[in-house]
């Protein structure tokens, strides 16, 4: 895209957004529960300058591409809108401070990751970092717990941050599968006995800590990376260790259920309809909520689900279903879903960022169905958040890292390779 | 190239599975929306009619808008959507009650209904006929299978409440099981018939003097205390004699393993903890259980004649003489919706005639409607103006402290083919007989 086509397809762009947000607007002024229309003037004009704020900020930073940095201004702005929406208009402070705050780390991530040489060439410090963050999940959260207190003020969920550096160590390069040792007779690249080891080792902790609900998306991410290896350096996948690989694991998650602990299990295998007022009542108040919503919605505010804990995290989609419409949450999804599948159109230059974009989707994606399929008994109930859209610091900080991670990979920088560095052919 | 694009595979396989389970997710919310909506506590439910447009249901009932007294006697089998009685038809279905469309949401005046078989004039006046006494009707047509009267007393008043109610006032006792007493006969005529075949049976005759002593030397008395003397069965049949009965399962010529077989194709749990239950409708009946391990015992010649651990629901012994009367052996299979309209007053569902496997041959059939249909005759008197095929029956309960009347049978006339079953609890001899209610039930249906 030349940089004058740019200039005057943003414009377009920008239009879209800002209109797309006024209509939003316009339906909570008609159509939305509130006392008093200052909470819905002060919503409309924060949204609408954060939005030209945003669009500022995007001119300073020259980049090739700005596809998902207008989608993620959309989206951002719309979850704002939303989360001050829930049970009657009041603006959500808290949310619309992380949304900006994802929105910055999302732009730094990408400066960092931008250059694939310079990435790669850190991954000791990303061993580093994790072994750090896991003894804070040992040592600090408190009794198997998975929140670290900071002095009251606020809380911090380490295994979320685990997750840009877990996918930074999955990513890996041609030069690293090429860099191979040998140990006691075993030849063996060093590179995926590490991640080996942090995956056992996540897996491991999780358990402990009974933080079920990242189990599946560490497990995918390390899949994902396990294929970029065992298909290496052919290009092509080895079905049959694929599906011996598949087995293995159906087999290990079948013992896993079974050793399960008690409370796991009621969780996992509740008959919800015939529990509605114990462990199912989250999920068939959901349920309940997106067939009280319709396709339309019951209008900004005039929801139920407000009142049902976790309305605005864990089972966040049934939320906004209820009071906007299951065509309206699906189209947020599909923001989502259109953030991802850019990965395909502008597709990595290198290898290392491909497996890093795999890792960013299965992050993205892992996270998306285990919130909304588990709300709505698709499969168990796990209690994780959809990125951007759940509310939750740590959560929103982390989805804006990744998605960083994912921009750096549709505009990256090839300067200052290693000059010792040679690809076998 | 290959390894870039191998990873670009990985996103589109991980895009697509998520994508896959977002339709599964838009279909299953759409097919169960209206589930959701029933089990918010929050629906708008339709009306319940009966066959002349007569309302047995509506959710905002009051004392201004209905006679106090209109839903009574329908009140534990249309029941309503609150818990507190889950086997009635309204509680049942109340997703075809529901005025919820996924696409129009809730709708306050929706013309969701269900249309039923049941007459409600006939209905009252067999309530009504029950006076002070307590028991179940049930009747049906045999031709079509529509309920047409069902009647439980003590019953429930909706509008009323569920405080200070009468013992079993929540229950359409006619889908649970009671000890049928001699209305077992018809049963067991069906598989001497099946095991010996008409010739056979009418050749053996056995002698009642007032009392059978078994093999066991168990003693099995007749209600009339000097007996009935020798008979064939279908004098035995109109006599209701135990003592033939008893002999007839103790006879060599038939084998238990006979009567067990027979008994179980009718649908009996024999030998079994459990009975099976069936659907109407979505409302549950139970069907028969008896236990038959000895045929010189006496509690399987007990058994036999109808009392001990012999249970059948008045609803099944009215199915079974759809089987007799049409002669095919193969019983109508009763419907208590003639039809349903969804929330834009569309006809969605209709009744359709449906028939069980075959319970006994036709030949059985044709010759137990010949003994019922004779045994009818005995009550020209009591029940005038109709052809009726009939077995009464006592059974004793609570160790002999009160007793049960029964009066199963069927019409034989196309033009009110009607087969029914009538129970009177804890019948004393000054009290309405199960005759009289008979026969309102049939005058109020013609």
């Amino acid at each position: 895209m030349s940089s004058r086509n740019t200039s005057i397809s943003y414009f377009s762009v920008k239009s879209i957004i800002l209109l797309c947000h006024i209509c939003l607007l316009g339906v909570v002024f008609f159509n939305g529960k509130y006392e008093n229309i200052t909470s819905v003037l002060i919503l409309s004009v924060i949204v609408i300058a954060t939005d030209l704020g945003y669009f500022l900020l995007l001119n300073m930073i020259s980049q090739k591409t700005y596809t998902l940095d207008y989608l993620m201004i959309l989206l951002l702005n719309i979850t704002v809108i939303y989360h001050s929406c829930f049970g009657g208009v009041n603006f959500a402070t808290k949310h619309y401070i992380i949304t900006i705050i994802a929105f910055l780390a999302c732009q730094f991530s990408y400066k960092f990751a931008q250059n694939p040489y310079k990435l790669e060439a850190l991954k000791k410090f990303y061993y580093l970092a994790m072994v750090l963050i896991i003894l804070s999940i040992i040592f600090l959260t408190g009794s198997r717990g998975i929140w670290i207190d900071i002095k009251g003020l606020f809380t911090i969920q380490p295994s979320e941050l685990l997750k840009p550096f877990f996918v930074l160590v999955c990513a890996t390069s041609i030069y690293f599968q090429q860099e191979k040792i040998t140990l006691f007779g075993f030849r063996f690249v060093p590179d995926n006995v590490i991640l080996f080891l942090f995956a056992i080792i996540i897996l491991g902790l999780q358990w402990w800590s009974r933080d079920l609900g990242s189990i599946p998306t560490f497990f995918t991410v390390a899949f994902c990376a396990l294929i970029s290896r065992i298909a290496y350096p052919k290009g092509k996948l080895p079905k049959n260790l694929l599906v011996t690989a598949l087995i293995l694991i159906l087999i290990l998650a079948f013992i896993a259920i079974m050793m399960a602990p008690a409370y796991v299990k009621d969780r996992l295998f509740v008959d919800i309809w015939g529990d509605m007022y114990g462990n199912g009542y989250q999920q068939t108040r959901a349920l309940i909520a997106i067939a009280e919503g319709g396709l339309f919605g019951k209008g900004p505010g005039h929801g139920f689900l407000h009142n049902v804990a976790a309305y605005q995290t864990d089972i966040i989609f049934s939320t906004i279903a209820e009071e906007w419409g299951l065509v309206s949450v699906i189209l947020v999804i599909s923001i989502i879903l259109i953030m991802l599948t850019t990965a395909l159109i502008n597709n990595p230059k290198c290898y290392y960022h491909s497996t890093l974009a795999a890792g960013v989707v299965a992050v993205f994606v892992v996270q998306m169905s285990l919130n909304i399929f588990g709300s709505c008994n698709l499969i168990p109930f796990t209690g994780v958040t959809i990125p951007f859209i759940s509310e939750g610091g740590t959560s929103m900080l982390t989805s804006g890292i990744l998605l960083g991670f994912l921009k750096a990979t549709q505009t990256p920088v090839f300067k200052d390779k290693p000059l010792n560095r040679k690809v076998k052919k | 190239m290959r390894n870039l694009k191998r990873n670009s595979r990985v996103i589109t396989m991980i895009l697509s599975v998520f994508i896959i389970g977002m339709v599964v997710l838009i279909v299953k919310i759409y097919k169960e929306s209206s589930f959701y909506i029933v089990n918010s506590g929050e629906a708008y439910l339709g009306y319940v009619y009966d066959r002349k447009g007569d309302v047995l249901f509506d959710q905002n009932a009051t004392p201004e808008k209905y006679d106090v007294n209109h839903f009574i006697d329908v009140g534990n089998i249309i029941g309503d959507e609150s818990p507190n009685m889950t086997n009635t038809l309204v509680y049942a279905n109340k997703e075809l009650l529901n005025n919820y469309s996924f696409l129009k949401g809730a709708v306050n005046n929706g013309k969701s209904a269900i249309y039923t078989t049941l007459n409600h004039e006939a209905n009252k006046a067999v309530y009504n006929a029950f006076g002070y006494k307590n028991g179940t009707v049930i009747a049906y047509n045999y031709l079509t299978g529509e309920i047409l009267v069902c009647v439980s007393k003590p019953s429930v008043n909706p509008m009323v409440g569920y405080e200070n109610l009468e013992e079993g006032s929540l229950l359409c006792k006619a889908f649970y099981k009671y000890v049928p007493g001699s209305t077992q006969k018809i049963a067991t005529v069906i598989a001497a018939l099946e095991n010996l075949g008409v010739d056979k049976l009418y050749n053996k005759s056995y002698n009642c003097s007032g009392e059978y002593y078994n093999l066991n030397n168990q003693s099995i008395k007749c209600h009339k205390i000097d007996g009935h003397g020798v008979q064939n069965i279908s004098q035995a049949f109109a006599n209701s004699c135990n003592p033939f009965f008893a002999q007839l399962v103790a006879d060599v010529d038939l084998p238990l393993d006979g009567i067990i077989n027979s008994y179980t194709k009718m649908g009996y749990a024999v030998n079994k903890k459990e009975s099976k239950k069936n659907k109407i409708n979505g409302i549950i009946y139970n069907t028969a259980s008896t236990n038959l391990k000895d045929k010189n015992d006496f509690d399987t010649q007990w058994g036999c004649i109808g009392q001990g651990d012999t249970e059948v629901s008045p609803c099944q012994l009215m199915i079974w003489q759809s089987a007799i009367v049409n002669e095919t052996g193969i019983s109508t299979n009763p419907q208590l919706i003639s039809y349903v309209t969804d929330v834009d007053g569309n006809k969605i569902e209709k009744l359709q005639t449906n028939y069980s496997e075959l319970l006994f041959s036709s030949s059985t059939a044709i010759e137990t409607k010949k003994i019922m249909l004779e045994n009818g005759l005995n009550y020209t008197y009591s029940i005038p103006g109709y052809s009726l095929g009939i077995k009464s029956g006592t059974a004793e309960i609570k160790d002999g402290k009160e007793t049960n009347s029964f009066l199963v049978g069927f019409n034989n006339d196309p033009n009110l083919p009607v087969a029914f079953c009538v129970v009177i609890e804890n019948k004393l001899e000054t009290d309405i007989t199960t005759e009289y209610l008979t026969n309102i039930l049939l005058s109020s249906l013609k």
